[in-house]
């Protein structure tokens, strides 16, 4: 056999295949353990290459890290809008303070202060989530190099995405913003049901 | 030094919430003179123009981020004096450490209370009153 340039991990796979036929017809009594050394590495490149091909699950259309990173940022979206309707309420109740006497003007402006300091929950919230989102983006692209690197998984080797079976898969928890249905979608599909 | 309450302060932070926040304590000290910017660079160009009394800013943001703020600041000759209080999640003692290198006059960490933020102004701008 020519001595081979790998120059790619994606080469590999096959050059360790290609050893391994050679060595089999190699009359040696050390060549059994070899060959089984060779052939886990084999066998274990092989399981990596669909692992990591499944995980990204491009193939399956199913983008579990862009849609973990959707479902993040809708957290942060949405504890922004409750924050600001809390502040709506509590700049409303500040307001109607200003028209009351000293001590419960004092009380109610305590209580408001406090409400307005406790809606930083959302910054710092937002702050984590964000982190979280950037790890993930991070673990992407470490995972699409090492796809790159082991080549891409035999399409028969993809392991499909569990599925729910039964009622479960009818839980999904809430929807994306850009996916929502309005209660006035729901309304008209009810009535369009009879 | 009594604190002057209708001084300008300027406030920056990408989180619109935050602002909102901060926006209403500041209302509750009687500090009604408030600018806002979402992110340093905008700060930076308006407090040119008219430069404030006191800066409250948060560190994580972009483009410019708070403590790239705080160096242009500093590095301006109209604008170097004013007091800047950077209020942040960022807690770890080296960014502290390079804040105050970079010369912030106060640090507020995140989550904050109103009484936290009152006696920082204070303490940069003069005891309240």
């Amino acid at each position: 056999m020519e001595p081979a340039k790998i120059s790619r991990l994606q080469d590999s796979h096959g050059f360790l295949d290609r050893v391994i036929g050679e060595l089999r017809s190699v009359q040696s009594p050390q060549k059994d353990t070899l060959v089984a050394v060779l052939q886990y590495l084999s066998d274990h490149i092989r399981t990596t290459r669909s692992e990591i091909g499944a995980l990204r699950g491009d193939q399956a259309g199913q983008q579990l890290f862009g849609s973990t990173a959707d479902e993040l940022e809708e957290i942060v979206t949405e504890t922004g809008r409750a924050a600001n309707r809390i502040m709506d309420a509590a700049e409303a109740v500040e307001r109607v303070a200003a028209t009351l006497d000293a001590a419960p003007q004092n009380a109610l402006v305590d209580a408001v202060t406090n409400i307005y300091v406790a809606t930083s929950f959302q910054d710092i919230t937002g702050q984590r989530i964000t982190k979280v989102v950037r790890a993930l983006q991070d673990i992407e692209t470490k995972l699409t190099s090492l796809m790159d690197a082991f080549g891409p998984p035999e399409a028969s080797a993809i392991a499909a995405p569990a599925e729910a079976e039964g009622d479960e898969r009818l839980l999904n928890g809430p929807q994306l913003e850009k996916n929502v249905s309005r209660q006035t979608d729901i309304d008209a599909l009810f009535e369009s049901l009879g | 030094m009594s604190l002057n309450k209708s001084m300008r302060v300027f406030i920056v932070d990408d989180y619109t919430t935050m602002l909102r926040i901060l926006r209403n304590l500041l209302r509750q000290l009687d500090i009604n003179n408030v600018e806002e910017a979402n992110d340093g660079e905008t700060a930076y160009h308006m407090m040119q123009k008219c430069p404030p009394d006191l800066i409250i800013s948060d560190w994580n943001m972009a483009p410019v981020t708070g403590l790239e703020l705080l160096r242009k600041v500093r590095a301006d000759a109209r604008l170097k004096h004013i007091p800047f209080i950077m209020v942040t999640a960022e807690s770890k003692t080296e960014n502290v450490i390079i804040a105050k290198q970079a010369g912030v006059s106060n640090y507020i960490v995140k989550p904050f209370n109103a009484e936290t933020l009152r006696t920082k102004i204070a303490s940069v701008c003069g005891a309240m009153t």
